[in-house]
């Protein structure tokens, strides 16, 4: 662990609900080092997921900083903020969030095409179908290429949502109670594939947890509550 | 610069949903029936415009006073460098009245009544012309070959083609007389009082050769058929004028066909000299003139657009010249000033019809607009999980802007292809069509049509191909729009 290489700095957060300012962020100061795994504990309405996005660069903060390896992110344009998502930030959702009309392959390759062109993905093409297909093995899922969405288990859909979120080799993953849909025993597995990846590839974590018990095996655990951490 | 994704999603979800076909549908019908009706109309309008030329002259100088007369104008018009030749025209309205069978005894009686059961046969713009000099200004040789072409094409029969310009002495000539035996067999036919030997008998009556549908209505078929024709004018001076008819017996001289339907219905051709006595010119009365209401005039071959109205110009001036001081000015037009009124109702015709088919064309854009607008709202989940892996919200919107590019591109190539080969075999699966079921889908006949006239014109179809592309992209432009804008965690977190 060295510097971080993501940092939130008395990051706010207000949603506008009719004439009334909702603050969900009140201020939030949180680091996550390189290499780091951090779990984000607290009840629903805690603010967890609304700081995942914010630090995902999903969504801007109402006021405060983002940071990411010491540089300002958070003042960016849409397009901009869009390519360094690509480039470094990966994502893994509760509900998976893979597209349903493509196969586990063409999931986990579209995060090759987002900032390739035609030309250039055409030219790369056997190297990213290479790349997907060792992730999409990596993660037990090499005989399931082929498979859509639909025709996947929870477990495994996580799984090719996990390849997706790699393939693009980010510096940190941001995932958002990447268990909270599974069975205990699939959760287990997902969650050992999640360390095991972290460890081999060196990824900074951020994960959004109930599961006392998945937060303590991450190298830190910060509590939230009504749009603060209380520790 | 396009993200690969954009293409990729966008074929997957045109591949996988089957309401886009709709749209496929949609471009594809709009298309096709643009180009095929439109060369069915750009054929139409140019068969129209050939047959109105072949029936018009380069020039006409009209709008002439009443007592214009010929030989002043023709001596003013030949100094010209670009007139060729002239000729005299003297139009007049009348009536044509059928000499009848009696039932009695099978001859000619006059009848006493207009028949306005036919009225199209009764009454007629009688054209005055001088058949040596109409010759050398309009197809008037070409027209009389194809009279009797058409009527033998409609009753499957030879029609026996006007032998009164075949005439070699130029006074027969200029007077349309038939042939001494056909006006002899005419009246013994009639049982008039004749020679008892044809070769006795000299013909009298001025020929008359009428449009062949006039023929085909009146059913006239033998020549020399003789009938009355009738006209009213007024005589005398300006102040004391007074109406008077006219009335003189004339011959069936064969039948003409120019192609222009109205001016072949419409206009009766005879002897000028004979609408002249008529109209109280008496070529043997001294104090007579040769009038005129019209002068044809054929111009020099090739002549430019420009150069043209130059001459229409000086012409004019020539004119102007000659006829009497103070006169109103006269006119000069050309084939498409003649038929103004005619060409541009046609023209316009195919401007509605253009309009029409753009309606189609719009119906068809908005059946795009709904399947794509559909589809971003049934795809805002996956508008978000692609803003989360890294996509631009241009490349989002690419992605459903590209789904209507892709739509509209395979919908205008089936369009294009279907419409061109339907056009191609239009006049087949009509006759296919006509033998099978009785049915036409364009009635030939009512237009007096050989065939169907379809023109592609390549410039057209591209026009409509691009423009459909075009109406399609703008369309799909308004989702494409509301999914680039759409924010990515409301879309993530959409039910």
């Amino acid at each position: 662990m060295s510097s971080p290489v993501l940092q939130a700095v008395a990051v706010k957060k207000h949603y506008r609900l009719a004439k009334h300012e909702i603050p969900v962020l009140r201020g939030i100061d949180l680091s996550v080092q390189a290499g780091e795994t951090v779990a984000l504990l607290g009840a629903s309405g805690a603010g967890k997921s609304t700081l995942l996005h914010v630090l995902g660069l999903l969504d801007p903060p109402t006021a405060g900083e983002v940071h990411f390896d010491g540089q300002r992110v958070d003042n960016l344009t849409i397009g901009q903020r869009a390519a360094l998502r690509h480039r470094h930030v990966g994502f893994v959702f509760q509900f998976y969030h893979l597209i349903p009309e493509l196969t586990a392959l063409q999931n986990v390759l579209l995060a090759r095409m987002m900032t390739t062109s035609v030309w250039q993905f055409w030219r790369q093409r056997k190297q990213a179908k290479a790349a997907a297909t060792a992730l999409l093995e990596q993660v037990g899922l090499g005989d399931r290429l082929r498979h859509r969405p639909s025709e996947l288990s929870g477990g495994e859909r996580q799984r090719v949502a996990i390849a997706r979120a790699l393939l693009a080799e980010p510096k940190v993953v941001l995932a958002d109670e990447p268990t909270g849909n599974l069975d205990s025993t699939t959760a287990r597995g997902v969650v050992d594939l999640i360390f095991e990846i972290q460890r081999q590839r060196g990824l900074a974590f951020l994960l959004v947890t109930h599961d006392e018990r998945l937060a303590q095996r991450c190298h830190r655990i910060v509590r939230m509550q009504d749009g603060v951490v209380v520790s | 610069m396009i993200a690969a994704f954009s293409p990729f999603l966008a074929l997957r979800y045109l591949l996988t949903r089957r309401i886009n076909l709709l749209g496929v549908f949609g471009v594809m019908f709009a298309v096709w029936a643009i180009v095929l009706v439109d060369s069915v109309f750009t054929g139409f309008v140019g068969q129209i415009r050939d047959d109105v030329r072949s029936s018009a002259t380069d020039l006409m100088l009209t709008d002439l006073p009443h007592d214009t007369s010929y030989l002043a104008l023709r001596t003013a018009l030949v100094t010209d460098e670009d007139v060729v030749a002239t000729a005299p025209r003297l139009r007049h309205h009348g009536m044509l009245q059928p000499l009848r069978r009696g039932r009695q005894d099978n001859r000619y009686q006059t009848s006493s009544q207009v028949d306005f059961d036919h009225t199209v046969n009764g009454f007629a713009t009688m054209l005055g012309i001088e058949p040596a000099e109409e010759e050398a200004v309009s197809g008037l040789r070409q027209w009389l070959v194809r009279g009797p072409e058409e009527l033998t094409r409609l009753y499957t029969s030879d029609f026996w083609p006007s032998p009164v310009f075949d005439e070699r002495a130029p006074e027969r000539k200029a007077r349309m007389l038939l042939p001494n035996d056909a006006e002899w067999t005419a009246r013994r036919r009639a049982g008039m009082p004749t020679e008892a030997d044809s070769s006795r008998h000299r013909s009298d009556w001025p020929g008359v050769v009428l449009g062949w549908q006039r023929v085909r209505r009146m059913r006239w078929f033998e020549p020399a058929e003789a009938f009355d024709l009738l006209c009213a004018s007024f005589q005398g001076g300006e102040v004391n004028a007074t109406l008077h008819t006219h009335s003189t017996r004339v011959a069936f001289a064969g039948c003409f066909a120019t192609g222009h339907r109205t001016f072949d219905e419409t206009m009766v051709l005879m002897p000028i000299t004979t609408l002249r006595s008529m109209l109280g010119q008496d070529a043997k009365d001294p104090s007579s003139i040769d009038i005129v209401t019209d002068v044809a005039v054929r111009v020099r071959a090739g002549l430019s657009s420009a150069q043209l109205a130059n001459c229409k110009r000086r012409l004019q001036a020539l004119a102007q010249a000659v006829l009497r001081p103070g006169s109103a000015p006269c006119l000069v037009a050309d084939w498409e000033e003649q038929n103004q009124v005619f060409l541009s109702a046609v023209a316009h015709e195919q401007g509605m019809m253009q309009f029409v088919l753009f309606v189609v064309m719009l119906v068809a854009a908005f059946v795009i607009y709904a399947t794509l607008h559909m589809m971003v709202v049934q795809k805002v989940r996956d508008i978000g999980i692609l803003a989360a892996i890294g996509g631009s919200p241009r490349g989002i919107g690419a992605v459903f802007l590209l789904g209507g590019l892709t739509v509209a591109v395979v919908g205008t190539l089936l369009g294009v292809g279907t419409g061109v080969l339907s056009a191609l075999a239009l006049n087949d699966v009509n006759d296919w069509l006509h033998a099978q079921t009785g049915l036409e889908l364009f009635p030939r006949r009512l237009f007096d049509l050989r065939e169907v006239p379809c023109r592609l014109a390549p410039s057209w179809i591209a026009t409509v191909a691009i423009g459909a592309v075009v109406l399609a992209l703008v369309v799909a432009f308004i989702p494409s729009r509301k999914a680039a804008r759409m924010h990515p965690v409301e879309a993530l977190s959409h039910e």
